[in-house]
């Protein structure tokens, strides 16, 4: 493993170069170009194993790599905003498809007004495509994540948009390890597709489906995407594993001993990779994760155990909130925070598993779900709730939209005037 | 944690400055993070850029609006700083680093840096403009308190081979040259790895 300090989207550009892949099409758009500049650029320079194609329009770049997956090659593209909006149709294709095409979005507002800086409108409202949907709140996760992307979209044959905020990740630089070649290759060895397109095999794809058909394809496709939870666990758990790295679960906490039904991930080698960020100063975090094995992305906050009140979110902004957690902690408010990690399909199980009886549950999405208060997280952590045996408050709302700055200070006022809300 | 806001304008390497610094500060065994903001992203308009350096992986993800460190890329983008905002008064105040060669009338700490000449000394000329960003990377190493080693080595990485040569003499200089503005309203002894949050 190698350290080192790029952008977000030259972190993801790495990866997807490491991971064999065999086909990309890509069309630029603010902020997700600089991932297909320097894929043209490692494509240019012979060290892609796999074709780069570049065509007109977001629309031709889905229509392209779903078709590519269909033959069984392992595709990848990139897209922001606008671009990922005007794929929206073969979306639906490459998930009906059971096509496996990962599919990086740099999360980015959505016009009008025309907006270049993040919130996550473009992803959340492709929600019902049918996609697994991940989100990255670091560069190493945006590195790991692309490897996992892989292993889980080949085994459940579902395609997997992994998202991260633009700019705030794809533009910024934050140091992150990178793997092996070998160990990639082994976690991820060569597609063996349950079917595919060849001249020489005949066949057809997608032909006309009468309702009972195309009622049973796409019930199914909605069965294994709800299955594709364990299946996503076991890959974390795998890649934690090979690599010696901890790895944030489908919900993260940011309190030590605190996992809910996640399946706490392998422990061993998790000092070393810790060890391994290199700078003095760090005995504490690398202590606390010697001793816990807790899976922490970056480092684990001082406190253990169950919190009063839990903070919902997913993107960068989980990164800042466990230090809002603290922050509030140290106002006298017992608080952990959760990074969600898979937003599709909705860990609810887990989300209820991680929440103690009594505690209230603080939901900041950066999007807004029309016609509703807060977002679509508060929807979903709502409904993931109802029923429970517990009693759990819940109140949220939607800020940082079109990458209005969420500094720690301002999280703190938002999740205190939303505990009032709540008591309410 | 130590956080520097950089002001300039777009086209005079900001960007790159900032994440020299911050590959300099990893080869020095820190963590580091820059984050830019790009504004429109035309040449001229106001940019600016935070880096932070510290001794533990960064959680922030969001800009600085407090930071130990402004460096003005020239005296006239003191109004955006002032805009952005940082903390008043003699001791609050950040530690300013100017490409300039006349102090600013502003109550901090003060260091000066005649980025323009160190940069058309070596021949950082191009279209008719010195590039001062490597300059301001020196004295903002210098000034912040990381080892000149560590940013000559982020300089070879950038540009390898020959072109790295007078980005390296430029930053060595600016290192060497950065200078403490004195009878100020407030000197103190700030040389080294100043922690302001």
């Amino acid at each position: 493993m190698s350290r080192q300090i790029a952008t977000g989207n030259a972190a993801c550009a790495l990866a997807v170069k490491a991971a064999n892949v065999d086909f990309i099409a890509a069309y630029p758009i603010t902020p997700q170009t600089t991932i297909s500049e320097k894929l043209a650029d490692y494509a240019a320079a012979g060290e892609l194993t796999g074709k780069y194609l570049t065509v007109e329009s977001e629309h031709s770049v889905m229509s392209a790599v779903a078709a590519a997956a269909a033959t069984g090659a392992r595709t990848f593209t990139a897209t922001s905003s606008q671009g990922l909006l005007y794929m929206n149709e073969i979306l639906h294709y490459a998930a009906g498809g059971r096509l496996p095409v990962v599919m990086v979005n740099v999360n980015r507002a959505v016009c009008a007004p025309w907006c270049l800086y993040a919130d996550h409108q473009d992803s959340v409202s492709q929600r019902d495509t049918g996609w697994l949907q991940f989100y990255c709140a670091s560069h190493q996760e945006i590195y790991d994540s692309i490897f996992l992307a892989y292993k889980v979209a080949e085994q459940v044959e579902i395609p997997v948009m992994i998202n991260y905020d633009g700019f705030l990740l794809s533009h910024s630089m934050l140091p992150f390890e990178t793997l092996e070649q070998e160990v990639i290759d082994n976690y991820l060895p060569v597609r063996q597709p349950a079917w595919r397109l060849h001249p020489l095999w005949g066949g057809t794809f997608s032909n006309v489906a009468a309702a009972a058909e195309y009622a049973a394809y796409r019930h199914k496709l909605a069965r294994d995407t709800r299955e594709a939870l364990p299946v996503i666990k076991a890959a974390i758990s795998e890649y934690e594993k090979l690599t010696g790295r901890p790895q944030p679960g489908l919900i993260q906490s940011s309190r030590r001993g605190q996992t809910g039904t996640e399946g706490q991930t392998g422990a061993e080698g998790q000092t070393g990779a810790e060890g391994q960020a290199g700078a003095e100063g760090q005995a504490g975090a690398e202590g606390q994760a010697g001793a816990e094995g807790q899976t922490g992305t970056e480092r684990q906050t001082g406190a253990e155990g169950q919190a009063q009140v839990y903070l919902l979110s997913m993107g960068s902004m989980a990164a800042e909130m466990e230090l809002a957690a603290e922050e509030l902690t140290r106002q006298g408010i017992s608080t952990a925070a959760l990074k969600l990690r898979v937003y599709r399909p909705f860990p609810a199980e887990e989300l209820a598993a991680l929440l103690p009886d009594g505690s209230a549950l603080i939901v900041l999405d950066r999007n807004l779900a029309y016609g509703h208060e807060g977002g679509v997280l508060l929807m979903e952590a709502r409904s993931a709730l109802y029923g429970c045996a517990k009693n759990i408050k819940i109140a949220g709302s939607a800020i940082g939209i079109g990458g209005q700055d969420l500094p720690v200070s301002l999280l703190v006022e938002e999740v205190r005037r939303l505990l009032e809300v709540a008591k309410a | 944690m130590l956080e520097l806001r950089i002001h300039g304008r777009g086209g005079q390497g900001v960007v790159t400055l900032a994440e020299l610094l911050a590959k300099g500060a990893l080869k020095a065994g820190k963590e580091a993070q820059t984050l830019p903001f790009f504004g429109v992203e035309r040449r001229g308009a106001a940019v600016k850029a935070c880096v932070r350096i510290a001794e533990e992986p960064i959680l922030l993800r969001s800009m600085s609006y407090q930071p130990g460190y402004i460096a003005l890329m020239h005296g006239n983008m003191l109004p955006y700083a002032k805009l952005e905002g940082f903390r008043q008064g003699k001791e609050a105040a950040p530690v300013f680093i100017i490409n300039g060669k006349e102090p600013l009338e502003v109550e901090a700490e003060q260091w000066l840096v005649d980025g323009e000449g160190i940069a058309e000394e070596q021949g950082l000329v191009f279209g008719g403009e010195a590039y001062i960003n490597v300059p301001m990377l020196g004295a903002v190493a210098r000034v912040m308190g990381l080892p000149l080693e560590d940013i000559e080595a982020a300089i070879r990485e950038q540009w390898p081979g020959q072109k790295a040569q007078p980005n390296l003499a430029a930053a060595r200089k600016a290192y060497g040259q950065v200078k403490r503005v004195e009878n100020i309203k407030n000197p103190g002894e700030t040389e080294k790895g100043r922690s302001r949050q």
